[in-house]
Formats: structure tokens, sequence, C-alpha cells
């Protein structure tokens, strides 16, 4: 029985020194979820927090650094945001949703950070001659530089070209970028980050922010020009209708007195809206309630607005703010959706009325 | 020496129940995709014909009330599931942009995954992947064709498509016909000529391209014409069904007037040579950025007494429309929601743009929105019924389109306003629409599958997938997954069980009768 126990010892090191080999790129990479083997003692530092890295983060924040948004945010260029200590802390105590890797210690934290530090697979190298560029000479180095570190820190939520990604807006259409002069705004925000829209804050030096708003500076002018992303359109755009003839239509054909008011709710409506946005919210306004009323088994009648409506499920709010639902099958309930009016419209209108509406209202200030 | 025949025996036993390389072997070759058996989904319309049906009839009306998770298996990606999972030997293959999962259908549990390396490209949705002999052919959004090995999805080889920095991207599963992997490419942000490529599968080495355009630079003529999802094939007249997309510039046509041959068209290709037999174009110099890529799909049937080799298609800007393809003779067409934007349909049966709602610079008003009356996911045809069953999605938006905005590109901006899902039930001989089941505001987003049993599966605007009774469209199952859903259901069976596989958001599900569960 020994023997056979020592045979069993043997094979079971044999093969545990066979999967410990790291997986290459290209490859596939196994059970993902399955621990890998200690690399055998006397691996190199960067090998080591890369084992690391692949062991204990990378199921979250990608296999290189990359997040999974908007869930687990990207590590690449961490150490922009975060000192050693505040690093050492997040590994240790965890955060949130993150677990705490309280045994992560000495020699392989070291590694770990130090993998953590190193640029990211798919960067561009970093232009560490940004530093020496003075800001007139060598602008367009300037914006290239910026462009490397926004590859590596903000492209995945502002998309590549600064036109926006996932989970950031487009950047060539912000009108703080417009009013930015050489990075006095745009530094600010990138400092201070934006944690109620979830941005993190990142600590770049001055010459950094330069270098980040000279990229984003030259891609909104390139967004200008020669570019293939979807344009924008302004308020001038908008001004092509007939005040009276909207003000006949908004009292006539379109029915839209019959549940609207110039001096009531809609007193000062081009105050509150403008340009695209008050046409958008004029052909369609997205966010308005729906009434219900729902008849218990019972009888018993009870009012609010509609929260929630499949067809299995019907969920109200009453005027307490108190939610509550029913199966459908249980309860007899009847919609008022006002709104619908807009919908009706639709087959309707003209492009001309349209117009002349959208004239009209901006006469409501 | 007793010691070194036990390590022996240890390690290889260890070898092969540890191992991930034991599998079965994959062997999916030409008479496979023509006739798939019951425990198969081979390819991503599951047959050559695109019907979605599956002729599988242990889930029916009357039991489907029983329907059961079997297994769920969650990606744990945030991305939403867009690709059609095909099934093999009892293995699934499916796939986000980028990633590619093999799965254990019986266990639900993973045997590998792959991921692709960070890129370029846009990763706006993968429609999943091919498979032949023993080989999975798998697309990136970076524009590479990758030929993995079905058994542990270790790479054989990887080609490029088209070059991603010129603003190509892919997202489609190939389509295998004979010896030819066949491919289309993304990319309308840039005026880019597009094209269908056949590959050889033992190398990846081109065998033949047809291009859907003149080269970009050709004088009023349009780019663009992407051709992102599979096409139909019939095997006896040996035809390649494809659509292809939008012209580019998008919103603008003042640069490319005339109909922009062959965009926003279905073509018949043969799969041989990649020579054009005949083309239909659903959307004649388009400026919605309306595609004509949804399923071509092929019915033989009886179309006003005459049997007829048919191709139907619900296009993305609003008409149904039901072809000869033998010869791309037009049979029908007719509108299947609100459209707004045409004069009416000309002798060849193709629809006239109304120039006046061409996109503008104060706007114009059109019906569908930029999304369609319906989009990539799969419609299905139940030849009992004789209906063509579609997700379809009547909406309306404004367009608009200036000077300013330049001939490149998007060059213009659209806004949907309103929209809401209907699973539409048409009947395929007159463009009628026989029931019609509402699904929600926003649009449902999910495919159509029917089975012979008489039941569709599909899904609502809420996450719910559901099981609808085919001769009235009347709910008899749902289970809501929490996600969106964006795919198309699939179906086989195995183990003498009927599966049906749905996904909501990152999570893939399989569903089976609950008697037979334990």
């Amino acid at each position: 029985m020994k023997r056979f126990l020592n045979a069993v010892l043997v094979a079971g090191v044999g093969f545990l020194v066979f999967h410990a080999t790291l997986v290459p790129v290209y490859a596939a990479s196994g059970d993902g979820r399955s621990q890998a083997a200690q690399s055998p003692s006397g691996a190199a530092p960067d090998k080591q927090g890369a084992e690391s890295y692949a062991n204990h983060c990378a199921i979250c924040h990608g296999e290189q650094r990359e997040g999974i948004l908007p869930a687990f945010p990207p590590l690449v260029g961490i150490k922009r945001q975060l000192t050693d200590q505040q690093i050492t802390d997040l590994v240790h105590k965890g955060k949130g949703r993150m677990p705490g890797f309280p045994k992560l210690q000495d020699d392989e934290l070291t590694a770990l950070e130090r993998y953590l530090a190193s640029p990211g697979l798919s960067a561009p190298e970093m232009a560490s001659g940004a530093s020496d560029n003075s800001s007139g000479a060598h602008s367009s180095g300037l914006a290239e530089a910026g462009g490397a570190l926004f590859h590596q820190n903000c492209a995945f939520c502002h998309g590549r070209d600064t036109m926006g990604g996932e989970t950031g807006p487009d950047l060539t259409r912000s009108k703080l970028v417009q009013a930015d002069v050489a990075g006095d705004k745009i530094s600010e925000v990138v400092r201070d980050g934006r944690p109620e829209k979830k941005m993190p804050a990142f600590n770049f030096s001055s010459q950094e922010l330069l270098s980040l708003s000279a990229f984003i500076h030259a891609q909104a002018t390139k967004a200008a020009s020669m570019k293939g992303g979807r344009r924008g359109v302004d308020a001038s755009d908008l001004q092509t209708g007939n005040v009276a003839m909207g003000k006949q239509y908004f009292n006539g054909a379109g029915t839209c007195a019959k549940c609207h008011s110039p001096t009531g709710d809609l007193a000062g409506i081009a105050t509150r809206y403008e340009g695209l946005q008050l046409e958008e919210r004029m052909l369609y306004p997205r966010g308005a309630k729906s009434h219900v009323t729902v008849t218990l088994p019972s009888g018993q009648k009870l009012t609010g607005t509609v929260a929630y409506l499949d067809e299995f499920v019907v969920g109200m709010r009453d005027a307490d703010g108190t939610y509550r639902s029913w199966p459908v099958s249980r309860v007899k309930y009847v919609v008022d959706s006002p709104v619908n009016a807009h919908v009706d419209l639709f087959s309707k209108y003209t492009d001309a009325d349209i117009h002349n509406l959208m004239a009209y209202l901006q006469t409501l200030r | 020496m007793k010691f070194l025949k036990n390590v022996f025996v240890v390690v290889a036993s260890a070898m092969v129940s540890a191992s991930p390389y034991s599998l079965p072997a994959q062997n999916v070759d030409a008479t496979m995709l023509l006739k798939p058996p019951a425990d198969s989904w081979p390819s991503y319309h599951g047959d050559y014909s695109g019907k979605r049906h599956s002729k599988l009839t242990q889930i029916t009306p009357q039991n489907v009330n029983r329907l059961t998770l079997a297994w769920a298996f969650q990606t744990e990606h945030t991305a939403t599931i867009k690709s059609s999972p095909i099934l093999v030997d009892g293995i699934l293959y499916f796939t986000l942009p980028d990633n590619l999962w093999a799965v254990d259908a019986r266990s639900g549990q993973q045997l590998w995954h792959y991921t692709y390396p960070p890129n370029k490209g846009d990763h706006i949705g993968q429609r999943g992947v091919a498979i032949y002999k023993d080989w999975i052919y798998f697309t990136s959004p970076d524009a590479h064709l990758i030929s993995l090995n079905a058994k542990d999805g270790t790479v054989r080889w990887i080609v490029q498509i088209a070059d991603v920095e010129k603003g190509y991207w892919t997202t489609m599963a190939p389509l295998i016909v004979g010896n030819h992997v066949i491919v289309g490419v993304g990319g309308d942000m840039d005026n880019l000529q597009t094209f269908i490529r056949s590959v050889d599968p033992e190398t990846g080495k081109t065998q033949w391209q047809w291009d859907v355009t003149p080269p970009a630079g050709t004088p009023n003529t349009a780019t663009g014409g992407t051709t992102w999802m599979a096409g139909t094939y019939d095997p006896d007249l040996n035809l390649i069904y494809w659509g292809t997309g939008n012209p580019t510039p998008v919103l603008t046509g003042s640069t490319r007037p005339g109909d922009n041959l062959y965009t926003g068209s279905i073509v018949a290709l043969n799969p041989d040579t990649g020579k054009l037999v005949w083309a239909f174009q659903p959307s004649p110099h388009d400026t919605h950025d309306w595609d004509a890529v949804e399923t071509p799909v092929l019915v033989d049937g009886v179309f006003h007494g005459q049997q007829r080799k048919m191709l139907m298609q619900a296009s993305r800007n609003g008409y149904f429309f039901v072809l000869d393809r033998t010869n791309g003779k037009n049979l029908l067409t007719v509108p299947f929601g609100p459209v707004n934007w045409t004069l009416g349909v000309d002798k060849k049966g193709q629809p006239i743009p109304n120039p006046a709602k061409e996109p503008a610079p104060d706007g114009r008003l059109i019906a569908p929105d930029e999304g369609g009356l319906t989009n990539f996911r799969s419609p299905s045809f139940d030849p009992h019924t004789g209906l063509f069953i579609v997700d379809a999605h009547p909406s309306w938006s404004i367009y608009f389109a200036k000077p300013a905005d330049g001939t490149y590109g998007w060059a213009g901006a659209d806004y949907g306003l309103w929209g809401k899902g209907v699973i539409e039930a048409i009947d395929y001989q007159t463009g009628k629409i026989r029931w019609s089941h509402e699904v929600g505001p926003g649009g449902s987003g999910s495919g159509v599958l029917t089975t012979d049993s008489g039941l569709t599966f599909t899904g609502d605007a809420h996450g719910n997938f559901l099981a609808l009774d085919t001769a009235n469209g009347k709910t008899l199952w749902h289970a809501g997954s929490g996600g969106s859903i964006a795919s198309s259901p699939i179906t086989y069976e195995l183990d003498g069980q009927q599966y049906l596989l749905t996904s909501g958001g990152g999570v893939l599900f399989a569903w089976k009768l609950s008697d037979t569960s334990r």
C-alpha cells in the first residue's frame, strides 16, 4: 500500500509540474476557474507578478488588466490613481464586490505591485520624452504622448478616438472641452474625477495633463473635419418653421391644446429645453408617467402610476410612493397613458408641421 | 518495477480523467451540414435554409408549461450575448466579442474558454462560430479569422480578413459550404469597399472574393454594403444567398446618385466561384442605415397555386419580400409595419425612396428608426401554418444631414423617438399579419424559433423568454432571464431529451421538460 501511495505522490508531483507552465496569450486557457499550480521556486519576479495577477485578479480585472466594464475597472495605469500603500490596502482588505487577499504578502505582493506598474500589453510606448517637450514647438508630439496616455487610461470608457465609449461620453462634442484652454478645465475633471458619474480621479503630472488635453483637442478638431462617426445637430439647424402656423397647428389639427397650455404646463418650456432636446421631447417626452387603476378581487380600487408592466406582472406606485405589484391574472387593471397621443400623431405629422410647432414652442420662454 | 508501473498507471489514468483533452471527436462534414441530425445545431442558422424551424416534437403546446431550467452558464461578462450557440457531439460553442466558450451540453460546465487579445476593432457583437471537421472558425472584432481546434481551443492559424486600421471589423458566424469558409465584413463608419470572401478551411487562404461595390474613390458611386450576417444556401441550385448592408456615406446620398448596387441587396452567388448569379435590392439608394442582411429564408412551397422555390426576407427598412430564388424575381413586397419613406414600389418589386424623406438639415420624421423594423435576430418560418414569424419594431425617428457633416462615414445624425416590440406572424402569400403579440416598449431583441409541435419560442422587451402557440400567438410559458435578450433560440435533442437554449444578458440558459429531470 505504501509503495502505491508513493507512486501516487510521484505521479501527483509530476502532474503538477506538467501543468505549471503559463498559458500563452493565443491559446485556450483550460478551465479558467481552476487554481494554477504554484510555479517552481526561483521564478523571475516579473513572471511571479504576472502569475499572481493571473491567479488572483484576472478573473475580474481581465487577463490583460483591461477590466470588464462597467463592473470591474481596468487596472492598466492603476499607479496613476493609487499610491502603493493604497494598492496594498485594497489588495488586503478588498472593497465592495472585490474580496480581500490578506495572505498576499512579502515577495508575492511586491512582485504583483511591480507587475501592476508595468505598461499594458497593447499600449504604445509611453512617451517619456513628453516631459522634455516645450509645449509650443512640439505640440504634435505632445498630442501623441497624450494619445498613449489616453489609450491606456481613458479609452475604455471614452473610446479610443475620444468619441465616446460604452460608459463615457463623446469628448469631441463636450461643452467643457470646447471651452477648455490648454487643459485648464480638462485637468480639473481628470484630477478630481466625476464620482457621481463613476469616473475615477487620476494622479497625472501637469505635463501629462497638458499632453492629454492636447490629444483631446486634436481629436475634437479631427472630428470636425474628415471623420466617420456620428455628427450632431445644433439649435440653429432647427429654425426653419413658421411661428404662426405652429400656433395654429398646436390649437388645431395637432390637438396639442387638448392636454397642453402655453401659459400652463408649457410656460417657459423653451428656457428649460432647447434645440434638439426640445424637439425630441415635443415629439415624444420620454419618462412621461402612465396611470393605472387596479381592481382587487375584493372590489377595492387602487390608483397610482405604472412602475412596471409586462404580460405577467403589473406594478404600481401609489401617492405615498409605496410600490405594489400583482400577477396580472389575479387583478383587473386599466392603464391611462396620455403620452400615447404623441405616438398617434407620428403618422399624421408632415415635416413642415414639426418645424412650425418647434418655431412656436421656442417662443414660450 | 512495480512502483514504476504504479506510477505509470496513476499518471495515465490521471491524464485521461483530469486532462481537458480527452473529448470525443468533432467531425462535422458536408453531409452533417446538409442534413443536421436531431442531436445537433451545427451552424448559426441550424441548417442551410435559415427557417430556424425544428422537427423536434417532444416539447408541445400541452406540456411546455412544464419547461424547467436544466442549467445556466454564466459568462460573467456584462456584454449581452448575441450569438447562436452551435451544438456538435454534445458540446456547445458560443461567443461574445473576443471570447469563445466550449460547454458540455449535458452538465453546462465549461470545457475551455478562448480569449482573443485586446484589439482596436468595434466590439459591437459576435454572432457565433462555424465548425468543420475538427476545426472551429471564429471572427474577431479586428477583422481576423481564427481557426481553432474544437477539442481544446488551441489556435491553428489566424488570417486577416481586412485591415482594422481602415475601419473594418467582423462579427459574423462564418458559413461553411463544401470546402469553402465564407466570411463577410462590417465597417460603415468609413467609406470602405466591402466584400464576401471564401477561404480554404485548411489554410485560411483566399479562394475567391466578391466585391459589393466598385472601389472606394470611384466617382458618383457608393461604398459600403457590409456583409455582416451569415447567408443561406440551396444545395440543389448550388447558390448562396447573402444580404448586404447600407451604403456609405450613410445618411447622405449626394455623392452616390442612383441605386448604389449592390448595397442594401440580396445577392445570389455561386459558392465555388463567387460569381454573381442574380441580385434583388430591398433598399435602393438607402440613406437611413437600413441593411438588407436579415436572414434570407429559403422555403419550398406553394405561392398563389404554383409550387415555388422561394426566398423570404423581412428587411430592416420595413418591407417583407418574397422572391423566386432561382432567378431573383419578385413575388410579393408588402410593409410589415409603419413605413413613411417611400413613393411606392416599382415594377421590380423594389421600394422607391422618397427624396423628401432623405435626411435633411432641419430633420425628417422617419418610420422605422435606424435600428429598423427588424434587425439581425432571426425570424422563423413554420411550414405547417405558412407563417413567417418575425420580431418587429414599429418605431419613429428623426434623421439629420447637412453639408457641414461632410460625405464620409456616418455623415449625419439620427435620433430614435419611440418604438415598441411586436412578434408578427405574416402569411407569406399575402403579407397579411395573421396574429401579433405585443412584447413591450423599446422593442424585444429576441429572435424566433418554431417547432413542428406548433410552438414559437421568442422573448419580450423585459427579458422574459416566451413560448407561444404558433397557431394564434398566445403565451403558453415564460421565464424571466433578468437580462436583455439579443439572440435567437436554438433547440436540439440529447439523450432522448429536447433542449431549448436561450440567452439573456451574459447568461446562457438550457431548458427541458421537468418530468424527466432529476
